[in-house]
């Protein structure tokens, strides 16, 4: 019997193969790669693994011993924290960039604010052990992507259940589940983030799609995020989702500044082989509305405007190609011109120059010709203290605060707890809704501020979430003014086929705030106590001596003392 | 009421209420000399907004006003630019008013040359009138404290200690009035600051009192209770005053002094500066037996300094009592060095705190050392006053003689 090489890897591969349908794994990866129209490429890499027929921890059971699991596709060290913690379904991101809604569209994954962010749904027990296991999973997941994600404490965790509905199933458990976001917007990502995160792959970077993963380039993009992302699915099982979502900026690299541009040019690698055991490994990639592209080699499956390339393992390495040949160095479009890629834009501002008092106005814009309800949702650390009483909604300059319907607020507690505000705007038809509300800036103690406290404080951003388009009442939706045109048409009948709220969220913000003199801790108690003891000493002195009649007159024989009779 | 036929009075206060609808108060209700963390009008309005709305203002770190003032001005009086114009104008009328009947009563007349001049004083000082227009309920608190001492000075005890339960209810340094105000009550008000004798009246007639204050205060008490559905308004508004948990900048001492402070040392430094405030009571009263409106007047002094909130109502109410004291002029020995640090400090302390937080190019120490300044100014003015009534007790001294202490 001779072992050839061959005869080995399908060896191995049979038995991979064969142990985890066993087991019940599956391991689907994905990229994504779509044209922008400013010439950028966006890229979604997404390894999924199902683990079916499993079922999130019953927290209820936690003194008790878990049963075994054994994985061989399904990440461990994910898995055992999940397990660890109870945690039904758990969304880690970790971003940098800004990312433009106006012209690259709406992304791939919606979780795009800058820095940390982690929502966790959990199901309560009967002390409640929520914030327990909330900090427990916090430390841990912080441990496993080397991320500052302890910082998370809970002086930005709230519970936004109207903004962030779970997007799995949450199983009947015997107390219902909670939710637990929060974000940290000042959190860097680079690759010591990447490393842990690739090693919960199966094929970790070695092959499949994730061999495109070089953190040179992947670092370099205009926009890079990766995520996490756990739920639970009651048909199938327990899934876990990678995700990396990258802008990259094809004209930047090129030496002619042409938007041309291949998976070696972008990832300076190629797809050598396919993950042995990924069920399916597919590139697609989304084709541009012009013609006038040219994209090798050609794609195994073209359908609706997506290409579908599948790899396989026996063929050779894969470098998809997209290039304009007609055209020369790429001209950026006039972005005042373009139309914007999103139904409505969000700006969020803070206004003022004083250190004690600003203001917060939130403008948002809607592209569309039908009303558009949208949810606000505002997690403000207590860095920045609303006054609620004094939030005015304007539409074209005129006031328009029945347009604004707040939900829930739940005020902030100086150090400990942020603000909590979710509302509901009304955005008229092509028309752009101004909030304003005064904010005050607090004071913090010596101790609270951060080594480079002239810097200012990371505001985590605003959640914008269009939920509802078109007027309830009127079946068409359509605007009442003009008649609609072919494409509007269009338009409306896919908005009112009912549309996925999607999350937009605004950029961070940095808040500065008044800063003590950091040298003066010990001036300070000495100048104070001086001018205390002083008072007190002289009120004392005042109070306690008797006053007496003292002659100075040097006669001798007039010498006379008189007590005061105190 | 002795009504006055003069028109002194109602053309100041008409004056007052004129300012009070100019246009510019606006830019006042920020202004941390006039208004603190305790006494804004926007958070005044933040925590009535919240709680029309079905929130619990108690439940955030920003609203610190007593309950009864919640409940005040969210059923019987609500507040407007007009009603709240309106309301604090009256407020000052009403405080001044009550200072001038304590004049009187003092002096024993019904009427007097100098009561004009006492009640513009109230109405024109600067440091009263210009948190008033900034809508700061340190107003109502001086307010109710001259009520308090009006009513004790005529004998009408029930008023005077309600009136200084609801101040406390406002206010909890205000405690440190309870006793001077209690004792006023069983005596007379007349000035015998020049011939000091023991307490005449038996102390066990104040036992009463002091339980009607602590039933009024008790009543109080339950009152905000039912207002809030719970008791979370004890720890956010008296507990504000032990705890400090705002450092928002104010005229007074502790503000930067616990923002440098460690976090090891905080709960020492906290009840050293509470209980500091407590020691003055008993020493004044006792010093004070003969004449208990001076050793109230020197306690507001003690808070006017000392207070972990104040604003500049405080030491505005202090100074304009110096008013109804003319037997101590004479003898202050320094009147005009206090007058000029009151008057550089003054100046320094709005100055500096634009410097610091609007322009940039100051630091919080510029701030700092002017309400060290002022500090310095109003502890100057207590130790006068202090030294004063003592030395008024000695009288003219014949050529050859001196003061000393021993």
């Amino acid at each position: 019997m001779r072992w050839g090489g061959s005869w080995r890897t399908c060896f191995l591969l049979a038995l991979h193969l064969v142990a985890a349908s066993a087991q019940g794994e599956v391991f689907e990866e994905e990229l994504t790669l779509r044209p922008l129209r400013d010439g950028k490429l966006e890229a979604r890499f997404s390894f999924a693994t199902l683990l079916k027929g499993a079922t999130p921890r019953n927290p209820g059971a936690l003194t008790v011993d878990d049963e075994a699991q054994h994985y061989t596709l399904f990440p461990l060290a994910l898995g055992q924290i999940l397990r660890e913690h109870a945690v039904t379904e758990l969304h880690l991101t970790l971003n940098a960039g800004k990312w433009n809604y106006d012209h690259w569209g709406y992304p791939e994954e919606p979780g795009v604010g800058t820095g940390a962010e982690l929502w966790v749904w959990m199901a309560d027990t009967s002390p409640s052990s929520v914030d327990q296991r909330w900090q427990g999973l916090r430390h841990s997941l912080a441990g496993l992507f080397c991320a500052s994600l302890g910082h998370l404490d809970d002086q930005r965790t709230t519970s936004p259940a109207l903004t962030f509905q779970p997007e799995g199933s949450l199983p009947n458990f015997t107390h219902p589940h909670q939710l637990r976001h929060a974000t940290l917007p000042s959190e860097h990502v680079c690759t010591e983030n990447l490393t842990p995160f690739l090693k919960l792959l199966p094929c970790k970077s070695l092959s499949g799609i994730a061999s495109l993963l070089n953190p040179h380039r992947l670092f370099d993009a205009d926009w890079h995020g990766l995520g996490v992302h756990v739920r639970y699915r009651q048909d199938a099982g327990v899934e876990v989702r990678l995700a990396f979502q990258a802008v990259f900026d094809p004209v930047r690299y090129s030496h002619d500044r042409r938007r041309d541009w291949s998976l070696r040019s972008v990832f300076d690698r190629t797809i050598e082989r396919a993950c042995p055991v990924a069920r399916s490994s597919v590139v697609r990639i989304e084709l541009p509305s012009e013609t006038s592209y040219v994209m090798s080699p050609g794609p195994t499956d073209v359908v609706d405007n997506v290409a579908t390339f599948a790899i396989d393992s026996g063929k050779e390495a894969l470098d998809i190609s997209m290039q304009w040949p007609g055209e020369g160095s790429f001209e950026y479009q006039d972005t005042s011109k373009a139309p914007p890629l999103t139904d409505i834009s969000v700006r969020r501002n803070l206004e003022g120059t004083g250190q004690a008092e600003a203001r917060l106005t939130l403008e948002v814009a809607n592209n569309l010709p039908i009303q558009v309800s949208a949810g606000y949702l505002e997690s403000m650390p207590w860095h920045l203290q609303f006054y609620l009483h004094t939030l005015r909604a304007h539409v074209d300059g005129a006031p328009r605060d029945d347009l604004v319907n707040i939900i829930s607020y739940s005020p902030p507690v100086p150090h400990s707890r942020p603000a909590l505000l979710q509302a509901v705007l009304t955005l008229p038809p092509h028309a752009t809704l101004h909030l304003t509300m005064d904010v005050s800036k607090p004071f913090l103690r010596y101790t609270e501020h951060p080594p480079d406290a002239q810097r200012g404080w990371d505001l985590p951003p605003a959640v914008v979430v269009p939920f509802a388009f078109g007027d309830p009442l009127s079946t068409n939706g359509t605007a009442a003014n003009e008649p609609p045109s072919g494409s509007l048409r269009t338009q409306q009948r896919a908005l009112a086929q009912g549309r996925r709220p999607r999350r937009m969220y605004t950029p961070v913000m940095l808040v500065d705030l008044a800063t003590p003199d950091f040298s003066m801790p010990y001036n300070v108690i000495i100048m104070s106590c001086t001018l205390i003891a002083l008072i007190f000493g002289s009120v004392f002195n005042l109070l306690t001596r008797r006053f007496v009649v003292v002659e100075v007159d040097p006669r001798p024989e007039k010498q006379a003392a008189t007590d005061d009779a105190q | 009421m002795d009504s006055d036929p003069d028109f002194a009075f109602p053309a100041l206060v008409a004056a007052r209420l004129l300012l009070a609808f100019a246009p510019l108060p606006d830019a006042l209700k920020y202004d941390q000399q006039l208004s603190s963390p305790l006494t804004s009008y926007s958070r005044l309005r933040e925590g009535i907004y919240l709680f029309q709305h079905g929130i619990d203002p108690y439940s955030g770190g920003s609203f610190r006003h007593s309950p009864l003032l919640l409940s005040l001005f969210s059923t019987v009086l609500p507040l407007t630019p007009y009603t709240s114009a309106l309301l604090w104008t009256a407020a000052d009328a009403v405080a001044a008013w009550a200072l001038v009947r304590i004049w009187r009563l003092r002096t024993g007349a019904k009427k007097t040359s100098r009561d004009r001049q006492i009640a513009a004083l109230y109405l024109l000082n600067p440091y009263i009138f210009l948190p008033s227009l900034a809508l700061s309920t340190s107003s109502l608190e001086n307010m109710l404290c001259l009520l308090a001492i009006m009513f004790a000075c005529r004998g009408r005890a029930s008023a005077s200690l309600l009136a200084l339960a609801a101040l406390l209810q406002l206010s909890l340094p205000s405690i440190l009035l309870l006793a001077p105000v209690l004792l006023l009550n069983i005596t007379r008000p007349v000035s015998r600051l020049a011939l000091p004798q023991p307490l005449d009246a038996p102390l066990k007639q104040a036992v009463p009192l002091l339980a009607e204050f602590l039933g009024y205060t008790v009543l109080l008490t339950f009152a905000s209770t039912l207002v809030c559905g719970n008791w979370a308004w004890v720890e956010k508004t008296w507990g504000a005053s032990l705890t400090l948990p705002d450092l928002t900048p104010n005229p007074g001492l502790w503000w930067y002094f616990f923002t440098e402070m460690f976090d090891h040392f905080r709960p020492f430094f906290l009840m050293v500066f509470s209980v500091h405030l407590l020691i003055y009571v008993a020493p004044m009263c006792i010093k004070f037996q003969h004449d208990f409106l001076y050793a109230a007047f020197l306690l507001l002094g003690v808070l006017a300094v000392f207070k972990p909130y104040p604003t500049l109502s405080d030491p505005g109410l202090f100074l304009t009592m110096f008013s109804i004291f003319p037997e101590i002029y004479p003898y202050l020995r320094h009147p005009i060095v206090t007058a000029l640090i009151h008057l550089h400090a003054s100046l320094l302390l709005p100055l500096f705190n634009s410097l610091w937080l609007r322009q940039g190019t100051g630091n919080a120490n510029f701030f700092y050392a002017s309400t060290l300044v002022f500090g310095m100014g109003n502890g100057a003015a207590l130790l006068d006053a202090i030294w004063a009534g003592l030395r008024i007790a000695i009288g003219e001294l014949k050529d050859g003689f001196e003061i000393a202490q021993e």
